[in-house]
């Protein structure tokens, strides 16, 4: 929509009223674009100001003597709960559970949209919707059986450990998120997938049948070659979510080494030992923000049409 | 025994039933086309024929193999979509080879097949392109490309040219015909269009409804209509339907024309088909076409039946190669089919001839023709 | 996978043979094998879940699941704590925090999302660079918008000491200290967290409206006040609906800002439901409680999605 300016009124005084009007305009816009940066402007300020500094200062000023101690500091030292490693190994073992969890829960949402819209049967419609609406559950209300079930499968993977000496992964945490993750993120790719999917050529499917293509080299010639767009979508959606989950970290990696990012961040912050360094605390908010701040800068185009796409079908 | 043989072909989603008994057949070398309105079944029936849908009732035969349960790629048939439905990854070249690719056939035999088709349809130049660096017109070649490298014993066309512009379209359909002539396949092609139907086609199939209203060749079709459905469906502009009874007595009938504040035009008819003395005093339609109401110097020379009556003219249009001029007859308008240079004047009353030896009744009841 | 066959030119024999035909029934068959994993989970984990969290819900479960129904005896203490105001108990703060936030979160959200949209749209030079500015939140977590948000209103070190430092000494903001306000501090991190995306899903509505509907109105004589009154906001009613959803369904949700901006607030106050669930499920060891809150929230967001999905999966069918 392109809107149409008030045209401007016959001014007789110096400034016309279309003038006022824009520098009203433009003023509030600047106001609220203070708003929103500014706690990402004192959470970068701090984290680079010494302790000294930070208590004697103030909070919007510069740092006079910028230092990257807090940030050192926050990866290789800094407290979590009894352990003093800095929050490196966590940042690592949000990698560890994001790379597979995104990857196998959109190679998964790809096919089960193909199959959605090109390969109908009866009855889709209510496959996809009671798919759809497991995206909108409070996940409080399977928090518990799915912490049983883990738990249980931890005690089957100890048996197995000591009968084969293998435990194929039952009972490490990192597998668990992963698990997780897929299960309660294949809502939200199916439903990505199968929007895409519903708007692509079914004539292209019909083409490559009478060509004598199969179920999969169809999917695997003629769909996902032309998928890039929504994959890059549901990637960034997915690795943003996951990356950001506290719910379940918390509730089923809550301590001990494999717990990720966002939980070891909470408890830096809220480590009550000693004098709280705010600098430190500040670097490992920044640090933990940053991978997803970067898709955002490098690839906010996309990043912003896979939230709408989870918004708005269609 | 013909070479592609539908026979009670149903199809029903649900409880609506899209097809409902379909019999058609094409000799080896032939021009089918379907067409109809839109909804009428055609497309789901060529879907049908080619694998693409399941069908609920009946048979397929090709070649005199049932090919029913056949999937759609080991039917030996080859399809041209509406869209084109080029695959938009790959090059032109890649598009084309694509099916052999799926077969297994080596890559120098592939790289034959593409040259050659693309020696005949002159696409050369574009092989190494993507989809979407062409125009219209090339798009279509190159589907037809993929279609004809197959070399298989049935092609099946789906509205191939209605995303074209008017002139292209012209240009394409000469070509359709010329491939069609010079590489003597069998072809099945769907359209709405009922001129490309009756320019390509050797045989035609009217549907309307899920049902075939009917199956003929296309000079069958334009002349003698089973049905007012057909009648008004083929033809450019349509045929005139009008409202009028018989009248006369015994051997000597004649049709009768009501006009708005005149006395009404009686037509008599030479040699009427057997059916219509039943229908003496009885209302009926009366089916002329344009080209068979004309200026009486305009009228076929050698035809044995033409009357002449004189018709207020309200609206004339000047078409360049023929003038259209509308009168009114029956309540309805009639357009009349004059030549180019016709001195005529909207507002004026002028003589009209019939060519009743073209002309066809319909019994408003059932809306057949009545013979 | 089918194998590919070599042969172009088929066997002319009739009817299909046994083998072939139990492939292609394979074949046939192969759609719904593959999406039966995916939706099989779905089955188990999510309403398999749900049900068994509702199966808990009626049991005396304390510290671990106990599979003795003992009637709705968990309900019944929820029931009696909702109107437990004087002193509060923690479900009675829960749910009256869930209230105050729901309203002014999705309220605040929407509001200023579609102001910042409507003063985007006025052809704004340097929009692609407000546009991010507003919009970045959304890509934080929510434990770092609440670390970044407790720096910056605690009352020792951010807001209120700057302004002292400035001169202004008799300004006080102790909100998130302050057990009568502290979930309006959550209001406003969650506010400054989605708002932009509200403003982000309203300018592309604005965008899809037809230019020419535009012109029309302001041929018509409609000022531009008249003309977003009168044609936009009215064409804009499903983007109000689908930022509710998105805005409602984070609001139920929302645990983590709670947690990290306010470590649960003095005594518990900043609690929603889902901090309740959590709380009382893991750490007071009341299992059943939890379940029964967790059904709860469940069962106020189904109220709220079915009807959406319904009509958003019926207006298009194939």
């Amino acid at each position: 929509m392109s809107v149409i300016a008030t045209p401007a009124r016959q001014s007789t005084g110096g400034i016309s009223a279309r003038t006022v009007n824009r520098i009203v305009i433009y003023g509030l816009l600047a106001l609220f674009a203070l708003f929103y940066l500014m706690p990402l402007f004192v959470m970068l300020v701090t984290s680079f100001k010494t302790m000294d500094e930070i208590q004697n200062g103030n909070m919007l000023a510069l740092p006079q003597a910028p230092t990257f101690e807090p940030w050192l500091k926050a990866w290789g030292e800094a407290c979590v709960g009894l352990t003093c490693a800095g929050i490196k190994g966590y940042f690592w073992n949000s990698i560890k559970m994001v790379v597979p969890a995104v990857l196998i829960s959109t190679l998964l949402g790809a096919l089960n949209g193909y199959v959605l819209t090109k390969w109908r049967f009866r009855g889709h419609t209510l496959v996809f919707g009671l798919m759809l609406f497991a995206c909108f559950i409070p996940f409080q209300s399977v928090l518990l059986p799915m912490a049983t079930i883990l738990g249980s499968l931890g005690r089957f993977g100890v048996t197995l450990r000591n009968a084969t000496g293998l435990s194929f992964g039952l009972g490490n945490p990192t597998v668990n998120l992963v698990f997780v993750h897929v299960v309660y993120g294949l809502g939200f790719t199916t439903l990505f997938f199968r929007n895409y999917y519903e708007a692509f050529p079914t004539e292209l499917v019909k083409a490559a049948q009478v060509d004598g293509a199969s179920f999969f080299q169809i999917f695997r010639r003629i769909m996902l070659p032309n998928s890039m767009p929504i994959f890059v979508v549901t990637v960034i959606y997915q690795f943003t979510n996951i990356w950001n989950d506290f719910l379940f970290a918390s509730a089923y990696a809550g301590t001990g080494d494999a717990m990720p990012m966002t939980v070891a961040l909470n408890n830096v912050v809220n480590t009550s030992t000693g004098v709280v360094e705010y600098n430190v605390n500040m670097a490992a908010a920044m640090i933990a923000a940053l991978p997803t701040l970067l898709v955002y800068v490098v690839a906010g185009r996309y990043f912003v049409r896979g939230l709408m796409a989870g918004a708005v079908k269609g | 025994m013909a070479f592609l043989e539908i026979d009670g072909l149903r199809k029903r989603f649900g409880s609506v039933e899209i097809l409902k008994g379909i019999d058609v057949d094409l000799e080896k070398g032939g021009f089918l086309v379907l067409v109809g309105p839109s909804g009428c079944g055609k497309s789901t029936l060529l879907n049908t024929i080619a694998g693409l849908e399941t069908i609920t009732e009946g048979e397929i035969r090709v070649d005199g193999r049932t090919i029913n349960d056949l999937h759609p790629s080991k039917r030996d048939i080859a399809m041209v979509f509406q869209s084109y439905a080029l695959y938009p990854n790959m090059t032109v070249a890649g598009n084309i080879a694509f099916g052999m690719e799926m077969r297994g056939v080596p890559a120098q035999e592939r790289q034959k097949a593409i040259d050659k088709v693309a020696k005949v349809l002159q696409i050369g130049h574009l092989l190494q392109r993507k989809p979407s660096q062409l125009s219209g017109g090339q798009r279509q070649r190159v589907a037809m490309g993929r279609a004809l490298v197959r070399d298989p014993k049935l092609f099946l066309f789906d509205e191939p040219l209605s995303n074209l512009d008017a002139k292209l379209r012209v240009d394409m359909r000469i070509e359709i015909k010329r491939l069609h002539a010079t590489t003597g396949t069998t072809i099945v092609y769907v359209t709405h269009d009922q001129i490309e139907a009756m320019t390509l086609a050797t045989k035609i199939a009217v549907m309307r409804d899920g049902e075939v209203q009917q199956f003929g060749t296309p000079a069958e079709i334009y002349n003698n209509p089973t049905n007012l459905f057909v009648a008004d469906f083929m033809g450019s502009p349509a045929m005139n339907l009008i409202p009028a009874t018989i009248g006369g007595n015994g051997n000597a009938l004649s049709v009768v024309l009501q006009r708005e504040a005149r006395e009404p035009i009686s037509l008599p008819l030479a040699d009427a088909p057997t059916g219509l003395s039943a229908f003496h005093d009885r209302p009926i339609i009366f089916g002329v076409r344009p080209e068979a109401l004309t200026d009486p110097e305009g009228a076929e020379r050698n035809a044995s039946n033409i009357a002449t009556a004189d018709c207020h003219i309200e609206v004339v249009e000047p078409a360049g190669s023929d003038t259209f001029a509308v009168t009114n007859l029956g309540g309805k308008a009639v357009v009349a089919r004059l030549r180019a240079d016709a001195n005529i004047q909207p507002g004026t009353s002028t003589p009209l001839a019939f060519n009743l030896t073209k002309a066809v009744f319909f019994d408003p009841a059932t809306e057949n023709r009545i013979l | 996978m089918t194998t590919v066959t070599t042969q172009i030119k088929l066997t002319p024999e009739h009817g299909a043979r046994p083998d072939v035909s139990m492939r292609s029934r394979l074949q046939d068959a192969l759609p719904k094998i593959v999406l039966a994993p995916s939706f099989a989970i779905t089955i188990v984990f999510v309403y398999g879940f749900i049900l068994w969290t509702v199966y808990l819900s009626f049991t005396n479960s304390k510290t671990f699941p106990s599979y003795t129904l003992t009637g709705p005896r968990a309900y019944q203490r929820l029931w009696r704590w909702t109107f437990e105001s004087d002193p509060p108990s923690s479900w009675y703060t829960s749910i009256t925090n869930m209230g105050i936030f729901g309203f002014l979160y999705i309220f605040i959200c929407l509001a200023l999302g579609l102001f910042l949209a409507i003063l985007l749209d006025q052809k704004i030079r340097g929009e692609g660079v407000l546009r991010p500015i507003y919009l970045y939140p959304m890509a934080l977590s929510f434990i770092v918008t609440g670390v970044a948000w407790k720096w910056f209103l605690d009352p020792g070190l951010g807001l209120e000491q700057t302004l002292h430092q400035w001169g202004w000494t008799s300004f006080h903001f102790d909100w998130i200290k302050n057990k009568d306000f502290v979930i309006y501090t959550v209001v406003i991190a969650g506010v400054w967290q989605a708002s932009g995306f509200i403003m982000a899903m309203f300018l592309a509505g604005l965008r899809g409206i037809d230019g020419e509907i535009m012109k029309a109105a302001q041929i018509d004589g409609a000022t531009t006040f008249q003309l977003y009154r009168r044609i936009v906001i009215p064409l804009l009613r499903p983007v109000f609906l689908s930022a509710f959803i998105v805005l409602a369904h984070l609001a139920i949700k929302s645990y983590d800002l709670v947690v990290a901006l306010t470590s649960g607030g003095p005594g518990g106050s900043a609690w929603l439901p889902s901090n309740f669930m959590y709380e009382y499920t893991f750490k007071r060891n009341e299992m059943a409680v939890g379940s029964a809150s967790a059904v709860i929230m469940l069962m106020t967001i189904t109220a709220i999605i079915v009807p959406y999905l319904y009509s958003e999966l019926r207006e298009r069918p194939r």
